[in-house]
């Protein structure tokens, strides 16, 4: 089995001191009925082992299309990637002919899905579909694969994993379900994990029992994990650092820390001010107007500038603010930042 | 956040049961078993109050808020709106009376039909309720409904498709104000949408309690959202409220055990907190509520359950340690919110 897997590890190019995951510049198109949708503007970002990213953001902002990017599942047509670079221990993954692409996932990066029950297939047993990855991947015998998938089951910490593994997807809860999920994302020993909105369908009691696990395997495995998802909640829980998304544009990144102590974008400042907290009562929400642009139409200059309280005219002019180096571990795509994370009143 | 409630109650449950049954058979169905989604609900609603009500999914809050409307018949008990039964009542007299609870559903794309405009839609009940506003009247009351929930008058003739999550959600407000309501049931009013627009849906209910003294049962799985709109909040569990009370009762000094580990998983927006709060994390899945446990139904999943849990259920009352109706036998404040070790 080790000959087999150092084959699938030697990838052309790949070199084990280069970054672990770097996305530069990538741009994504989506050629829709009403016009050309850039759902990704030129996204930049990285990823270390053993770190979290959380990549923060409202729906339709591009964070899960930058996943299927990066995984190498976009719909194509009519999703189409225009520029960029999606690299993997300095492999361009964009590169890479399509054969290579699919030992990378799995292998390499693999990913889970908000819904699990929609990315299981119904009609075959959990073990099955678990076991396939072995099969296929790493040509183990069925029985082997069986054994594996136990083992995996058990890893993720499913009660009477033995019995489980011939049950259909249908026949677990939903949190038991991302548990498959997560066992299935890790069968191949991945060293980064994109985990996409993994618990947003959940009870927040699930949800909590799927963080801690994700977290855990994290730590064990030393892997890099890209969180995507719209709670700030979450993120503050787990995130090392968060990139926060607006119109296809990372708007702000920063360590977990700085970002909420102190915000450098309006749009993460309106954020973290409009959300109800649990542990407080009594606070005005501090609502952002408008709304998210259309894609097919974004505005001119900073995309976030028809929802600003700090715009002004400069904000209207293209080209739209670049990425400022606020310190030297956070950037921010804003021309007045310093207005922002001074917290200074808004000009209007 | 909203004006103070005064005494007068509009809505009050009791004994509220709905078993859904589960049937065998295809011609002749035997019954074999009921789903308990519902099963023995008391509570009340006083005027210009809102009443959060939380719970995880299958906790049978969805089903009490069709209860509430009408749109489930309970199996038992009475829903009393000013001093009618409302589960007694038939014909004319339903239908006037469900003038006055309107409900607003949780998902604004599939609720609003996509062939009607907004202003067929806003006007519709003014159909089934033709005495509420004259014909000749109804298309400026729509207007005035539009202008109410903050959306441009001038839209009348648009379809929802024009709209985004947000808008669609105010036209949701608009339909159930038209009848001028007393009550309104708000189930899942803003889990669709968008941390942004939920702010937004959020203040716009506040404003038309305070201006127009509505009372509403608010129903929610974030439980942040609840804190920040309720005045007092129901917890629920397999079918039954197990601790209720004024919002700072069930936040600072929840009694119930499931209430403490519901609040402690709930993530909190602060990064500096992390690893340092008291998290409870429970084990294993809420069981069906077709053959839920004997005596308590939490003690299944909770970690305080003994002996008398299986045995006997605890009533929802206020207890030695608890202030405020808690159906625990073991009921202990524990502040889970704040609690940093």
């Amino acid at each position: 089995m080790t000959d087999i897997k150092a084959e699938i590890d030697v990838l052309p190019g790949l070199d084990s001191s280069a970054r672990l995951l770097e996305v530069e510049k990538l741009q994504v198109e989506f050629h829709t009925q009403v016009g050309i949708a850039r759902a990704i503007n030129g996204v930049d970002l990285h990823l270390d082992p053993g770190e979290t990213l959380a990549i923060l953001g409202e729906s339709g902002c591009g964070k899960s299309v930058t996943a299927q990017a990066i995984m190498g599942i976009l719909d194509s047509p009519p999703g189409f990637i225009t520029g960029g670079a999606i690299r993997y221990r300095g492999v361009d993954l964009l590169k890479l002919p399509e054969e290579q692409r699919r030992k990378v996932r799995a292998n390499h990066i693999a990913m889970i899905f908000q819904d699990a029950l929609s990315a299981l297939n119904p009609v075959f047993s959990v073990g099955f579909q678990l076991g396939e990855l072995f099969r296929v991947h790493r040509g183990m015998s069925r029985q082997d694969a069986r054994k594996r998938s136990i083992e995996l089951l058990d890893l993720v910490k499913i009660p009477a994993a033995r019995q489980r593994v011939n049950d259909y997807p249908h026949q677990f809860s939903g949190g038991m379900r991302q548990r498959v999920m997560i066992a299935m994302a890790l069968a191949l020993d991945p060293k980064v994990l994109i985990a996409d909105e993994p618990t947003t369908a959940l009870d927040v009691t699930v949800q909590a029992q799927i963080m801690n696990l994700l977290a855990e395997l994290r730590r064990e495995r030393n892997m890099g994990l890209i969180l995507i998802t719209h709670d700030m909640g979450v993120v503050a829980d787990v995130a090392d650092r968060i990139s926060v998304m607006y119109a296809g544009k990372v708007v702000e990144e920063a360590p977990v820390l700085d970002i909420y102590a102190r915000p450098a974008h309006p749009y993460t400042k309106a954020l973290l001010e409009s959300i109800p907290r649990l542990d407080l009562k009594g606070r005005q929400l501090n609502v952002i107007k408008g709304l998210p642009p259309n894609l097919t139409r974004i505005p001119g200059g900073c995309p976030f500038h028809p929802r600003c309280g700090y715009a002004r005219d400069a904000c209207l002019a293209d080209p739209p603010p670049p990425q400022y180096q606020v310190d030297p571990v956070r950037t921010a795509r804003c021309h007045f930042w310093t207005e922002v994370i001074g917290n200074e009143p808004a000009v209007k | 956040m909203s004006q103070p409630s005064s005494d007068e109650v509009v809505l009050e449950t009791q004994g509220l049961i709905k078993h859904f049954p589960i049937t065998r058979g295809i011609v002749f169905q035997k019954k074999v078993g009921a789903v308990r989604a519902v099963d023995g609900i008391d509570l009340q609603l006083r005027r210009g109050e809102t009443l959060g009500v939380v719970g995880e999914s299958g906790c049978g809050k969805s089903t009490l808020a069709k209860l509430l409307v009408g749109l489930e018949k309970p199996t038992s008990g009475a829903i009393n709106v000013r001093g009618q039964d409302m589960t007694r009542l038939t014909g004319g007299a339903l239908r006037r009376a469900r003038r006055n609870i309107q409900m607003v559903l949780q998902d604004p794309y599939t609720s609003l039909n996509p062939r009607m405009t907004v202003g067929d839609i806003i006007g519709e009940p003014f159909d089934i309720h033709p005495e509420v506003a004259p014909a000749a009247e109804r298309k400026q009351r729509v207007r005035e409904l539009l202008d109410l929930v903050g959306l441009n008058p001038e839209h009348i003739n648009r379809y929802p498709h024009q709209f985004s999550g947000g808008q669609r959600q105010r036209i949701g407000i608009a339909r159930a104000l038209a009848l001028k309501p007393e009550i309104i049931v708000c189930d899942e009013p803003v889990s669709a949408l968008d941390v942004s627009i939920q702010a937004q849906v959020i203040n716009l209910l506040e404003s038309l309690q305070d201006e127009l003294g509505l009372s509403y049962i608010f129903i929610a799985h974030d439980l942040s959202v609840v804190r920040h709109i309720a005045d007092r909040v129901a917890v629920m569990y397999l079918g039954k409220i197990v601790e209720i009370g004024v919002e700072d009762e069930i936040y600072e000094r929840p009694t119930h055990p499931y209430t403490q580990a519901l609040l402690s998983a709930v993530p909190v927006p602060d990064p500096t907190l992390r690893g340092q709060r008291d998290q409870i994390v429970l084990e294993g899945d809420v069981p069906s509520p077709a053959d839920p446990p004997s005596g308590c139904r939490f003690r299944t999943r909770c970690w305080k359950a003994q002996e008398i849990c299986a045995s006997e259920e605890p009533p929802l009352v206020r207890r030695e340690h608890s202030a405020h109706p808690s159906a625990c036998h073991f009921a202990e404040e524990r502040n889970v919110v704040h609690a940093v070790e």
